[in-house]
């Protein structure tokens, strides 16, 4: 295993929308009792490109949306339909704002 | 109406844009929209355009102060890499030197806020200078329709009308799923994930490191270990002043695989011959995008319906032949022809989906389709862990025997190939793999 950068030092260099707003509004829910009590693989957990999805010393698997980059993958990799995905709303959601792209 | 369009687009990204433009010069009404704060601000590539509808659809693009792009691709290389090594074919001509570019790097954000100026330009000097508008910050909600035909789009409480929909919302399609041109749940085996990060050196660096001249620009792809066993490939490319470096990652394989798409990045970049090209640099921007697989199966069987057409990768128009991706050019072309089709409608004085079918015609005569289908074999084979695995270890087993000088007596290349592929596969399955890729390629 290399070292590298963390996906934390990672994200420190993506521009969100709306990163002042404590109250934005989540564009993803998920629906985290199907990822503790049947999910087989709680996938998003390893697969989100942004950490968004984490397991606790419990092994609850917890969501948040506001590192999220819109990338997509927890909509297809989730086949347990836990996740219901939209886009961000442009004046009170979180998301993207890539400055390179 | 007053307020009727003759068309909405739905996206700012290269489909869209390219539609828009097609539009523009046509001198039609429309409106695009775009759910960033600028057209390129949700977008991410790889990412190379390849070849030469860009310099159709915008003239002349190389010659303006501020073109657009990064750099013009006349080097190009793909390399199979095992742990420690890398073995490459590596093709460099002056004749891609020449405008129109074969291809150019870019980076979505500055692109398709350049891709979007330029049409704004034509439509400022059109007569629908006041009414045709490029319009930011708008999420489509949904599609407004009148029985089985869509009629415009839904954003919050506004309704705006249209004879004709283009859908170019890119890969995560919802409104193309709403309308049941795709099923709601699209499953893992049709996409992959990128991630990439844009890395800083400094210009004089980059020229020398890369051999490059003026704003010619290598591209590299990378298949074997730059992926560490999970489907996929790698691929590196100039910027002016950066690199984009990055994963293309099998979902299902990487789901199967449990591992972190970031890790693997980490692994990829530690490469010992990857690490060398980016010593020094300074990332700018760590992203990531789901992106179609490029397999013909994951097109939707029918692209247009009434009053509404779907382009770029919201159709999953994308190819991966194993030469190169091709997204981005699918996505202008797509736009190009699904804006060639609402015109001839708009002339027709209908949109209905016999009439926009027509669309499904251009595309079938294009290369979009014709290689998608001719090329689906070739996508099969580099999908497959004979090529993604065995290959890269046999060429570069290959390799250290064929350019490692030992002073001992040495053997013959083609003994020394035979004994490569022994180790890692056998003959048998390298001639049936030999076989294949001649014929698929």
């Amino acid at each position: 295993m290399t070292t590298g950068m963390t996906i934390a030092e990672r994200l420190g260099r993506v521009a969100y929308r709306n990163q002042g707003r404590s109250d934005a509004k989540a564009h993803i829910e998920v629906d985290t009792s199907i990822c503790n009590t049947s999910c087989p693989h709680k996938c998003t957990t390893y697969v989100c490109p942004a950490n968004c999805y984490t397991v606790d010393e419990a092994g609850l698997v917890h969501f948040q949306f506001e590192d999220c980059i819109e990338c997509g993958t927890c909509m297809y990799a989730c086949d347990q339909g836990a996740v219901s995905w939209k886009y961000p709303d442009p004046e009170r959601g979180r998301g993207v704002n890539w400055q390179l792209g | 109406m007053d307020d009727r369009f003759d068309c909405i687009i739905v996206g700012g990204g290269i489909a869209g844009l390219s539609a828009a433009m097609v539009l523009a010069r046509a001198d039609a009404k429309f409106l695009l929209v775009e759910r960033g704060e600028f057209c390129g601000a949700k977008n991410v590539s790889g990412g190379v355009l390849w070849g030469y509808d860009l310099a159709r659809l915008v003239p002349n693009y190389w010659e303006g102060d501020d073109p657009g792009y990064e750099r013009f691709v006349n080097h190009r290389r793909l390399s199979f890499l095992d742990e420690s090594s890398a073995f490459s074919m590596d093709f460099k001509s002056a004749t891609f030197d020449e405008t129109p570019y074969m291809g150019v790097t870019v980076l979505r954000a500055k692109f398709d806020s350049w891709l979007a100026a330029q049409v704004q330009n034509v439509i400022d000097a059109g007569t629908h200078a006041e009414d045709s508008i490029l319009a930011t910050d708008i999420l489509v909600d949904a599609l407004e329709k009148d029985g089985d035909r869509v009629v415009g789009i839904r954003t919050g409480d506004e309704v705006f009308y249209a004879d004709c929909v283009i859908l170019a919302e890119g890969v995560n399609n919802l409104l193309t799923r709403q309308i049941g041109i795709e099923p709601a749940y699209v499953p893992a085996d049709h996409v992959a994930v990128g991630v990439k990060e844009v890395i800083a050196l400094p210009e004089a660096t980059l020229r020398d490191r890369f051999q490059l001249s003026g704003l010619s620009g290598l591209t590299n792809e990378f298949v074997g270990a730059a992926t560490s066993g999970v489907e996929g490939g790698g691929f590196l490319y100039t910027n002016r002043d950066s690199v984009s470096v990055g994963l293309v990652l099998a979902m299902a394989d990487l789901r199967d695989k449990k591992r972190k798409p970031y890790d693997l990045l980490n692994e990829f970049k530690a490469h010992p011959a990857i690490a060398d090209m980016l010593s020094g640099g300074e990332v700018l921007e760590y992203s990531a995008h789901v992106v179609s697989t490029g397999d013909v199966a994951a097109v939707p069987s029918r692209l247009y319906d009434n009053g509404v057409l779907v382009a770029g990768e919201a159709a999953h128009l994308l190819l991966n032949s194993g030469k190169a991706i091709q997204g981005m050019d699918y996505a202008m072309r797509s736009g190009i022809l699904a804006a060639g089709t609402v015109l001839s409608a708009r002339e027709a004085g209908d949109a209905s989906a016999d009439t926009l079918a027509a669309y499904q015609q251009a595309l079938d005569d294009s290369y979009l389709m014709k290689d998608l289908r001719s090329f689906s074999d070739a996508v099969q084979l580099f999908h497959s862990p004979t090529m993604y695995q065995k290959v890269p270890n046999i060429l570069c087993d290959f390799g250290r025997d064929f350019f490692g000088i030992d002073n001992e007596p040495s053997s013959k290349a083609a003994d020394m190939l035979k004994a490569s592929v022994k180790k890692h596969a056998s003959l048998w399955e390298m001639a049936k793999l030999g076989y294949k890729a001649a014929r698929s390629l």
